[in-house]
């Protein structure tokens, strides 16, 4: 499949859904999906496509967070990647992993790091966090710094802050 | 029939990512499998955010101690990516070589472990011994065994000169000679076709659904390799094949991996042919904004990266994902229904952390919480015992 007909097939299979198909060059096409149809789309690149998901992306931003999912489509080499959303403060997003099992661990990880809630998600459970890590606290979010909320640190983050200030 | 809960791990001094499995048995059958990562989370992704481009191969270096080439090649080829620079020739043949090197050593190191989980002390003596030379062939060339940080975005940091290509002959003359060598010793051998045919299964559906990469899924017939479907550096000016096995099992895996090795001797011999003086090195300005995604195939599967950058010095975004991260929740499909004597081995074909096996308790006895603390030794003994039985029966 060259690059046209790949972009076309796209345009026809994902084109009812997506916000905007943007290839940024011949290799990296990105898609905007809004969130009510990323299960959708994401069925379609993996079924349809025969994409095979490599991991997902979670990245803050001012007013929500973004999810990027990324496929490989090893039969013509390119990395199609869909791009949705969960809106701040909720952040919810359908779980991927109730369809496709590959997704499950990445899916716990953006949940642990980014608090994306996962719908459906078949093990919610920790993955990357401590089990006594507080509730509510992600940190890979901008807004979160271990030193400025000292309070709201973890134990063993206090105990070694106050070690290393003290004269 | 009484259940028993194993659990595995998770840290050991001599593993490089500790994790912790809870396996539960049914007398010698495993039923259930359950894994827990990032017993030691070192927040990779977040430091990279603090540090500039110039700083992070190095950094990224460190992520895994044998794949210290392929993931910096993952992230220069993002950046190569988001700003569009095209890296000289004699730059693309280097990056092959020292990935290749890379590749030789870290099966054979697989190869030798492998071998000595299952009895066969001579097999993990022999591919350490094997594989020694072609570290220190690596570290005469670039003047580390290991983490060699030869790559930057726009190409590499250090040449090879042009008169140590003929040691690099060498050296594959000495390696291709010993694996032919132990490639036809394990294809051959009746009882080891016996002991690693059959267990731990990955099918091709399998495969496919838990998003598996590199020799893991190409020993389960799915025919994917980053060097060919998107080729890097300099996979696209050579001549050489991708090997597929369609068995799922330990002994596929084995073989695929072999194989490999004696196709990576085959890519560095071209390399060292091709390769003619030049530049190694394309300037890069600055970065502008916008994302990189960079894919390579390391010697465990496809590392993947994806960097976003706002136009500063900083990425903004950095996200790594190395090859075990996906080949390890194939374990769910792979270990369920074998022995017990057989999880190590499943687990070691995939090539993860060796030695999570370290300790293991065993209840017994849940009601009165009484435990049995199995430790590595006891687990290879059930693995060695096993061997032997075979190899009686032959």
């Amino acid at each position: 499949m060259n690059n046209e007909e790949l972009l076309s097939t796209l345009q026809g299979k994902l084109g009812q859904f997506a916000v905007e198909i943007v290839p940024r060059n011949p290799k990296r096409i990105y898609i905007d999906v809004p969130p009510e149809h990323s299960i959708a789309a994401n069925r379609i690149c993996f079924e349809e496509l025969q994409g095979r998901l490599t991991t997902a992306t979670g990245r803050d931003t001012p007013h929500r967070i973004e999810v990027l999912y990324h496929y490989c489509l090893d039969s013509c080499g390119v990395v199609v990647t869909l791009r949705t959303w969960a809106e701040k403060p909720e952040c919810t997003l359908d779980s991927l992993a109730a369809v496709l099992p590959g997704a499950n661990f990445i899916e716990r990880e953006i949940q642990d790091l980014l608090g994306v809630k996962f719908r459906n998600h078949p093990d919610p459970r920790r993955l990357i966090l401590a089990d006594n890590w507080p509730q509510g606290v992600y940190p890979l979010r901008r807004d979160f710094s271990a030193r400025r909320k000292r309070n709201e640190t973890p134990e063993f983050l206090r105990e070694l802050t106050q070690e290393v200030t003290s004269p | 029939m009484k259940r028993t809960v194993i659990p595995i791990g998770p840290f050991h001094p001599i593993q490089e990512e500790p994790e912790f499995f809870q396996l539960t048995v049914e007398g010698e059958t495993v039923v259930d499998v359950d894994v827990r990562l990032s017993c030691n989370h070192r927040g990779i992704e977040r430091l990279c955010q603090d540090l500039t481009y110039d700083q992070i191969p190095f950094l990224l270096a460190r992520i895994c101690g044998i794949c210290s080439a392929s993931h910096p090649m993952a992230f220069c080829q993002a950046c190569e990516d988001l700003c569009g620079v095209e890296t000289p020739p004699r730059g693309l043949y280097l990056r092959s070589i020292i990935c290749e090197l890379e590749r030789i050593h870290s099966h054979l190191l697989w190869v030798g472990l492998a071998g000595h989980f299952i009895g066969y002390n001579t097999v993990f003596m022999w591919a350490w011994k094997y594989r020694e030379p072609v570290l220190e062939l690596l570290e005469r060339l670039i003047g580390n065994r290991n983490n060699y940080e030869n790559f930057c975005v726009g190409g590499c940091r250090r040449d090879i000169p042009q008169e140590k290509l003929p040691e690099i002959t060498e050296v594959m003359d000495e390696v291709q000679g010993n694996v032919e060598m132990l490639t036809k010793a394990v294809l051959d051998d009746p009882i080891l076709k016996v002991r690693l045919g059959g267990i731990g299964i990955l099918t091709y559906e399998q495969a496919r659904q838990w998003c598996a990469t590199g020799p893991t899924t190409r020993g389960s017939g799915v025919d994917i390799d980053v060097r060919r479907d998107e080729p890097y550096a300099a996979y696209n000016l050579l001549d050489w094949q991708v090997h597929v096995q369609p068995a799922g099992d330990v002994f596929a895996k084995t073989v695929v991996r072999l194989l490999e090795v004696l196709e990576a001797v085959k890519i560095i011999r071209q390399c060292v042919d091709q390769i003619e003086p030049g530049e190694i090195r394309a300037e890069v300005r600055e970065m502008p904004q916008g994302e990189g995604i960079g894919h390579a195939e390391a010697p465990r599967g496809e590392t993947f990266h994806y960097v976003c950058s706002d136009g500063t010095n900083y990425p903004i975004r950095y996200k790594v994902r190395a090859p075990t991260y996906v080949n390890l929740p194939s374990f769910k499909s792979s270990v369920i229904g074998q022995e017990l004597a057989d999880a190590m081995l499943t687990v070691a074909a995939m090539d993860p952390c060796y030695s999570c096996t370290e300790r293991v308790a065993v209840v017994r006895n849940r009601r009165h919480s009484k435990k049995e603390i199995l430790d590595q030794r006891t687990l290879m003994k059930l693995s060695w015992e096993k061997t032997e039985r075979i190899r009686k029966n032959i």
